[in-house]
């Protein structure tokens, strides 16, 4: 049976597509943008600006200071933030109900009028900050190279999706404030942006208090590409060996997968699930359970739309075990599952975890309006939040088992091999 | 700090903020099942994933000497093997019923979490008993869950934050303190249990005496009541003497710099801390997460305002206070720049000495508002209603402490937060740095404060 939370839709005269989901449970509204620009709309020699704005656009715009989004909505008793990711950009605060149309003011703002306030020197220490923001999360993080390496692996050089959204800091570097200018002038307009608002407010509230603070803005984004056409598997294995100061020997299989927007991903997912990443799948329960050769086991699929997704098993090896046999073991555990016929309690158990998983994502109004915002911009529809979880379980045991034998079967993987490295000896 | 000029003609003036209506935590309906167990149910509607939560009270002191760790240990293998079922068996039956299951350890208890949608709740508490009271500790799952927490240790240690953690308890209370290691133990503690350890342990804390339930989810047509007390309610076992959580004594010499040495890093982890109170402190809780905000909660905060926004030495450094069942502590922490360390660890301490001389009103107000305003989206959900419920059991705070607490938030002065502050700071500080020790050495040691520097 669908779920039934309201979803009243609108799109302005100047493109803006507007969402409003009422929920009166308490007294706070999330107010949710996301921008259809991401690293995947970079360019070479570009990269890392998607992010870079998501920066800048908390340093003031016409009419309103640097840093004042933050403080205001914050000494209003708002919580806010913003996060890039290859296919888009989203902006978000939840906030008491009162401070609503000042949330809007905000966004209207610094979507519609950031350049007046951009200056070389917002510019050059955001840039400082995003240094340190890569330096803490990849570069003095055990494993922290992992994820860039297994795009750069896996995805074409000429593909949108194989570099990081964080970028290269010498592309960062180059940057002037005339590429600033042009990337948002490209980018962010309403006619390339969703706006969705949960919460304590009727849609006869929520959509008057949108066209007035967003029906004046008149930017429209350079024209979109389509997506780009379907990725099939990696024909055969890729391998990186890696020797980096880590605690232990890590193995990341990396396979490709259906863009999310083709029902085969689900599919993939649900595959992936009974393969590593369900507690009691054949690479948890052999691996971790009976052999105790590796220490832990992690599967997951994570859906993109520009013709392609990403699947990822992640294997700590166990102290005293050699890396090459745990994948070989890990491989020949796979193929075997795949070739044989998916156990039923296997996908029950992915199904009841995505039911939970689903329910307890929308349990909140940040994160419903993230994911109607979500499904409105990537998939065009944001209904979809109400369907997809029957959507999920009515995805037959063949359809998993076939699309597990055509994507994840051991020639299309890619493998990220972490060594560790010998300590270092004390020489204090 | 003046806007630019032009706008568009059409873009409306800044609006007011409109008043929005009261919100107050939700009040629980209260039972006692017929051992004795509490339950507190919290029907919130339109909440469909239920969430359960299980307080099982002791102290940490109710561990053995060199035995540190086997109360988390104990938890991590209370879904490994019961008397029923096998390790991959047990798996099997929560993830068929689409139930999460968790269990951890604070200083006042064992909580276990179970989250799950309606239908399943009568096999979740079933499980939920069963962990509870028929675990078995199978040998080969012992090793396992004591082998994957000695990957772990290696795991933290070679993550800055975590490593500048464990350096900063050690540092801060006295040797022999339980506070001063890891809730689930060193490599030297995890490394000498044993089965029996574990199930001793397990046999001696784990009773339904001063236990309780929190159940927090939409209630409507379910009879949660008789589903609990089918399950949990037939629970018993002998009382036994426990000890209960107590306020960690510091160090004597917690006022020094630590240095671990991390050669080549390209950034530098900070910890400084002191002890601090905890929710049921005398004075009053409400100023400390105002502090937090003020000092260190956003961009804009003191801290960031100064390293992040003027100087971008860092992505951002936080502080907070942070409340255990007895006695807590004041953290700030955060990495930057290798080449800004000094610079950042002498802004960091000027930061902080100026806060003792206190707050002006608009800083009062914004972390006033910050934190009365954003508490009803904080507590929006099931999960996070039943995970304050359960931490108020914890800390044996009543059940409206949330909203007398937020009443007192709200009737903040400036003076009372400057004098709050000045309450936990002044007599110095414990600080550790994570970074590499060939360049920082020396410009510590003009710091003057004692300066240890110990290997990675």
């Amino acid at each position: 049976m669908p779920l039934a939370y309201p979803i009243h839709e609108r799109t302005l005269a100047n493109g803006l597509r507007v969402i409003i989901s009422p929920d009166h449970s308490v007294p706070t509204v999330t107010v949710n943008l996301w921008v259809g620009v991401g690293s995947r709309h970079e360019s070479a020699g570009r990269t890392g600006f998607a992010h870079l704005f998501e920066h800048l656009m908390f340093q003031g715009s016409a009419r309103v200071a640097t840093g004042e989004h933050f403080e205001l909505l914050m000494a209003h008793g708002g919580r806010l933030n913003a996060t890039t990711w290859f296919d888009r950009t989203n902006y978000f605060e939840t906030v008491p109900t009162g401070v609503t149309e000042l949330a809007l003011w905000l966004e209207a703002d610094r979507h519609g009028n950031l350049l007046a306030a951009v200056s070389q020197e917002n510019l050059d220490n955001q840039r400082d900050v995003v240094k340190e923001e890569k330096r803490q999360r990849y570069d003095n993080q055990p494993y922290g190279d992992a994820l860039i390496e297994v795009y750069a692996a896996i995805f074409p050089p000429d593909h949108p999706y194989h570099h990081p959204t964080i970028g290269s800091m010498a592309d960062l570097d180059a940057a002037s404030l005339e590429d600033v200018h042009a990337f948002f002038t490209a980018h962010y307009a309403p006619d390339n942006t969703v706006l969705t608002l949960c919460g304590d407010l009727t849609p006869q509230e929520g959509f008057a208090l949108v066209e007035k603070h967003f029906g004046h803005l008149t930017a429209e984004a350079a024209p979109r590409r389509g997506p780009h056409p379907a990725l099939p598997p990696l024909e055969s294995p890729v391998r990186v060996d890696l020797q980096r100061s880590v605690p232990n020997d890590r193995l990341y299989l990396a396979y490709r997968l259906p863009a999310e927007t083709q029902d085969e991903f689900l599919a993939c997912a649900l595959a992936l699930d009974c393969l590593a990443g369900l507690s009691t799948s054949p690479l948890v329960s052999a691996l971790v359970r009976r052999d105790q050769v590796a220490t832990s086991v992690h599967g997951s699929a994570w859906g993109f739309v520009d013709g392609v997704s990403l699947g990822i098993i992640t294997i700590d090896v166990a102290p005293d075990q050699r890396a090459e046999e745990v994948e070989q073991a890990a491989v020949e555990l796979m193929a075997a599952a795949i070739a044989a016929d998916l156990d039923p309690q296997l996908l029950e158990a992915s199904r009841a975890h995505t039911e939970r998983a689903w329910l307890a994502a929308l349990a909140g109004q940040e994160e419903r309006a993230d994911l109607i915002s979500h499904y409105a911009l990537l998939h065009g529809d944001a209904q979809t939040i109400n369907t997809r979880l029957d959507t999920i379980l009515a995805v037959e045991a063949d359809a998993v088992s076939d699309a597990a034998r055509r994507w994840l079967t051991p020639e299309h993987r890619a493998t990220i091999a972490y060594q560790a490295e010998r300590e270092q000896e004390d020489v204090a | 700090m003046s806007p630019a000029p032009s706008h568009p003609a059409a873009a409306p003036d800044r609006p007011a903020v409109a008043p929005t209506r009261s919100w107050s935590f939700p009040a629980p309906i209260r039972h006692t099942l017929a051992n004795g167990i509490t339950l507190l149910a919290y029907d919130l509607p339109g909440q469909y994933v239920l969430a359960v939560r299980a307080l099982i009270r002791f102290g940490l002191a109710a561990e053995p000497a060199g035995r540190e760790g086997v109360a988390v240990m104990m938890a991590r293998l209370l879904d490994e093997g019961t008397q029923r079922h096998t390790s991959e068996e047990f798996a099997g039956l929560l993830e068929r019923h689409g139930i999460a299951f968790g269990a951890g350890v604070a200083d006042g208890g064992l909580m276990v979490d179970v989250d799950v949608s309606a239908r399943h709740l009568g096999a979740a508490l079933d499980l939920l008993r069963q962990a509870l009271t028929e675990a078995s500790f199978p040998e080969d799952e012992v090793r396992r869950v004591l082998r994957s927490r000695l990957a772990e240790i290696e795991q933290e240690r070679a993550s800055a934050g975590h490593r500048a953690s464990r350096e900063l308890i050690a540092t801060m209370y006295a040797a022999g303190e339980r506070a001063a290691i890891p809730n689930a133990g060193t490599a030297a503690t995890i490394g000498s249990l044993t089965r029996e350890d574990i199930a001793a342990f397990h046999a001696h804390v784990v009773r339904p005496q001063g236990a309780v339930v929190v159940i927090a989810g939409d209630l409507r047509d379910l009879d949660y009541l008789a589903l609990v007390e089918g399950s949990l309610g037939d629970w018993v076992a002998d009382p036994m003497d426990v000890p209960g959580p107590r306020r960690p004594i510091p160090a004597a010499d917690a006022d020094r710099i630590v240095l671990v040495d991390r050669p080549g890093a390209v950034q530098t982890e900070l910890a400084l801390g002191v002890p601090g109170p905890d929710r049921s402190v005398a004075t009053g809780w409400a100023p400390y997460p105002v502090l937090s905000f003020v000092i260190g909660g956003s961009p804009n905060a003191r801290i960031d305002a100064v390293l992040r926004e003027e100087k971008g030495f860092t992505y951002g450094i936080r502080c907070g206070f942070r409340p255990r069942a007895r006695g807590g502590s004041f953290v700030v922490s955060g990495s930057v720049r290798a080449d800004s360390t000094i610079e950042s660890l002498h802004l960091l301490r000027e930061i902080l000495d100026r806060a003792r001389d206190g707050f002006t009103p608009e800083e009062v107000r914004a972390g006033v508002d910050f934190v009365a305003g954003t508490a009803p989206g904080r507590y929006a959900t099931a999960e996070a209603v039943a995970d304050e419920a359960i931490g108020l059991a914890l800390e044996e705070l009543p059940e409206d402490f949330t909203n007398t607490n937020l009443e007192a938030v709200r009737a903040l002065s400036p003076e009372r937060l400057t004098s709050a502050f000045r309450e936990v700071t002044g007599t110095g500080m414990t600080v550790v740095l994570v970074g590499d020790a060939t360049s920082l050495r020396q410009g510590l040691a003009a710091q003057g404060a004692s300066l240890t520097v110990t290997k990675q």
